[in-house]
């Protein structure tokens, strides 16, 4: 050892204080296993008997109502995969929205290229006057009276009879020029992929045409594509980015190009979801509970407790949400609240699914409160009833009622149950070593509707031999930001991110963006060359990822 | 607690500034240091000496990053702690990092002006802005927290061989950047 590398050592010690704490920030685990196939997964599912058979994942939400056909093609990615993101990628915001991604063909074909143009609309930082009028009246959720007595508050929070709103986010105009250079006509596939969840799709879902006329679209489903940390954040360097319970999210673009770039992830949402239909379970259905009001205990529960052989059986709930377990006895307990007159679960069954070996007999008792401490025992009971399903059946049952719940969930039910049950196969109940959230085996704590992931919207387009066609995506585009109370210096300041090739197998003959800045913004920092001062907006883009990053001007 | 509130504690000379120091970042402190020194104890009481160490800088100072303005301290605080331990213990903590970047320190004379001890952390600096985020975090988890290379290796989801040639790409890179600006150490 040299005393030079010992001052080296210490000279390191005095690196700028953005770089120590972006050491500290939590990893982001990468989770190749997750994008494996089916076949694969299928074989860690515990106790699971029978073939999982695979059904289309396809959600009709066609602007013309029916689905496209199923595309049978494997896109290959055309954006080189790199370590991470370089000195001029623009700022790591707090919160991430994402880049826009490039259209791509459900199969390569070298004889089609396309020539894109995108534009960056900031019409919605228009400021726009919302009465309170109009506030009140898009309440069409609520009667008349109640839609009444909202006017009035709004009207005591806003004497003037309004107020000016406006929003961040950004209208884009994705269009690609196709050419078909060959001299025959072709059907090809498109993809056009964007970043959302599910529970956001109705303000984020893009709306395709080809020349104009509306095209007829499917929708394709990205796995959830984060990674997943313990609680202890705080204790970085040591075993606490270790566990499961808590969700890490992509949030750089460097995550989406390592998400993105080999083209694994694509792949795999064109697969198809899994079906459970030849998989057999024992279902008991609690129904008919009946229990004290909770003024007269603290938390009414009741308790179902059973015998099985932890390695034979897998049980999975619905409607439950406290439980005991004994593996060296064989005993498990599950319980949950008496529903109390009213509330949202009042009437509904509950349901303890089991996988592999049948359970013992199974006995219910009401308890004063929740919590297997407590054994001073209250007047309490339901109907149990067991049957034999599908595990495909069951969870239908039980999603459905999870979907029904869940405000904001758009699209067709097939889509959120398709996710749910790929939910469970990467990470859920159906797992042998199940990540920490979900290890007690509570469907409805599943949270696939809430999670930003990557969709493809699907369609088909003719090109005619030598002639081109326009396909236009339109979206509105969440902007990347900086949370203000972290005080990081960007308060205010609002990133887009455009990415020219990831993911995509075109072969694009130039790329140009169009700012449409609306007098709204002050351009921050950028690497797409707009100059708003000598009138430049338009501009080449060029390299595989492209930023924006501006403010609002001051008074507007 | 928030960053702000902390300090607001220190500069009202309120000893819960102490408790909402280390509540927040003591884990976080106690492992560098434990990289460093390999000995809790050790580690305990830099800690400790890091909570003194702010108190008497707060007021004047107002941290921008309280993070990195502790893991500074108690960064140098344990290294200082180490080189007096030396002599004792040999073959562990910091002395396995210093060995490793035996592969950057290029080859000249040696020159200790402090002047150009700067110099060289400016460079480490520049240089660190030049790598993919991925590479710069590794780098500073490494060779600035003291990580464990199969810790940070299961963190990022590679095997500890992967790792430890990545590191090897990016000491030999400090090495060339360090040679091209004509750093001395």
């Amino acid at each position: 050892m040299s005393e030079q590398s010992e001052r080296l050592l210490r000279c390191i010690s005095d690196i700028g204080e953005e770089k120590i704490d972006e050491g500290a920030q939590p990893l982001l685990r990468r989770k190749r296993t997750a994008w494996r196939r089916w076949g694969a997964l299928a074989a860690a599912v515990v106790l699971v008997v029978g073939a999982v058979r695979v059904l289309p994942r396809m959600g009709g939400m066609a602007s013309g109502g029916g689905a496209a056909a199923p595309s049978g093609g494997t896109a290959t990615a055309g954006g080189g995969a790199g370590e991470g993101p370089g000195e001029d990628e623009g700022t790591a915001f707090q919160s991430y929205a994402g880049p826009v991604l490039p259209l791509t063909l459900g199969q390569a074909d070298s004889e089609i290229t396309a020539q894109r143009e995108i534009t960056l609309d900031f019409a919605p930082w228009i400021k726009r006057w919302r009465s309170n009028e109009d506030e009140a009246n898009s309440r069409e959720d609520v009667s008349p009276e109640t839609r009444q007595e909202i006017l009035e508050q709004y009207n005591e929070w806003f004497p003037e009879g309004g107020r000016w709103q406006s929003s961040t986010d950004i209208q884009v105009t994705d269009a690609y020029t196709l050419t078909n250079t060959s001299k025959e006509e072709k059907t090809v596939s498109v993809l056009y992929p964007f970043v959302s969840s599910l529970s956001r799709m109705d303000s984020r879902l893009p709306v395709l045409s080809a020349d104009g006329q509306p095209l007829e679209t499917g929708l394709r489903t990205g796995q959830y594509a984060g990674g997943w940390r313990g609680t202890w954040a705080g204790d970085l360097l040591l075993d606490a980015d270790f566990g499961s319970i808590d969700r890490l999210y992509l949030d750089s673009w460097a995550d989406y190009r390592n998400l993105l770039a080999d083209g694994a992830y694509l792949e795999t949402a064109l697969e198809d979801s899994p079906d459970f239909s030849g998989i057999p379970v024992v279902v008991y259905e609690f129904s008919h509970i009946w229990g004290p009001e909770k003024g007269d205990f603290p938390n009414p529960t009741l308790r179902s407790s059973f015998s099985l052989d932890y390695t034979k059986t897998n049980v999975l709930t619905y409607g439950f949400n406290g439980g005991s377990f004994d593996q060296e006895r064989g005993w498990m307990g599950r319980e949950f609240s008496i529903p109390q007159p009213g509330e949202p679960d009042d009437g509904e069954g509950r349901y303890l699914i089991v996988l592999g070996e049948d359970i013992g007999a199974i006995t219910a008792q009401g308890y004063e409160t929740g919590g297997w401490d407590n054994d001073r025992k209250i007047e309490a009971g339901t109907t149990i009833q067991r049957y034999e399903t599908s595990l495909e059946e069951i969870l239908r049952t039980v999603f459905q009622r999870c979907y029904d719940r869940q405000e904001g969930l758009e699209g067709d039910f097939e889509l959120y149950f398709g996710l749910m049950k790929d939910e469970l196969l990467l990470c859920g109940g159906l797992l042998a070593d199940p990540v920490s959230r979900y290890e007690k085996g509570g469907l409805e704590y599943q949270d696939s509707g809430q999670l930003d992931r990557v969709f493809y919207l699907e369609s088909s387009v003719t090109l005619p031999a030598g002639g081109s066609v326009t396909l236009t995506a339109e979206l509105t585009k969440e902007a990347s930001f900086d949370f203000g109370c972290a005080k990081t210096g960007n308060t205010g300041v609002y990133g887009c991110d455009l990415a020219t090739s990831l993911g995509s197998n075109l072969t694009f003959t130039r790329q140009t963006a169009v700012l449409e800045d609306r007098g709204q913004i002050a351009l921050v920092r950028q690497s797409i060359p707009f100059d708003l001062e000598a009138g430049v907006r338009t501009a080449e883009l060029t390299g595989e990822h492209c930023f924006l990053e501006v403010k609002r001007l001051p008074g507007e | 607690m928030e960053d702000s509130a902390i300090v607001d504690l220190y500069w009202a000379r309120d000893q819960l500034a102490i408790t909402a120091s280390d509540e927040k970042y003591g884990p976080l402190c106690r492992s560098l240091s434990q990289n460093i020194l390999n000995s809790w104890e050790d580690a305990e009481e830099c800690v400790n000496d890091t909570w003194h160490r702010a108190w008497n800088a707060m007021p004047p100072q107002r941290p921008g990053c309280l993070r990195a303005f502790f893991a500074k301290i108690v960064r140098n605080l344990s290294l200082d702690r180490w080189r007096a331990q030396r002599a004792r213990k040999r073959g562990e903590g910091a002395e396995a990092l210093v060995l490793e970047l035996e592969d950057c320190v290029p080859a000249a004379p040696s020159a200790e002006e402090e002047t150009e001890a700067r110099e060289a952390a400016r460079c480490v600096d520049r240089w660190l802005d030049t790598l993919p985020r991925e590479d710069r975090v590794i780098f500073v988890r490494r060779y600035w927290y003291g990580q464990r290379v199969d810790e940070l290796a299961a963190q990022l989801g590679y095997t500890p061989n992967r790792l430890a040639q990545r590191l090897f790409r990016l000491r030999s890179g400090l090495r060339r950047a360090l040679e091209e600006e004509g750093v001395r150490l």
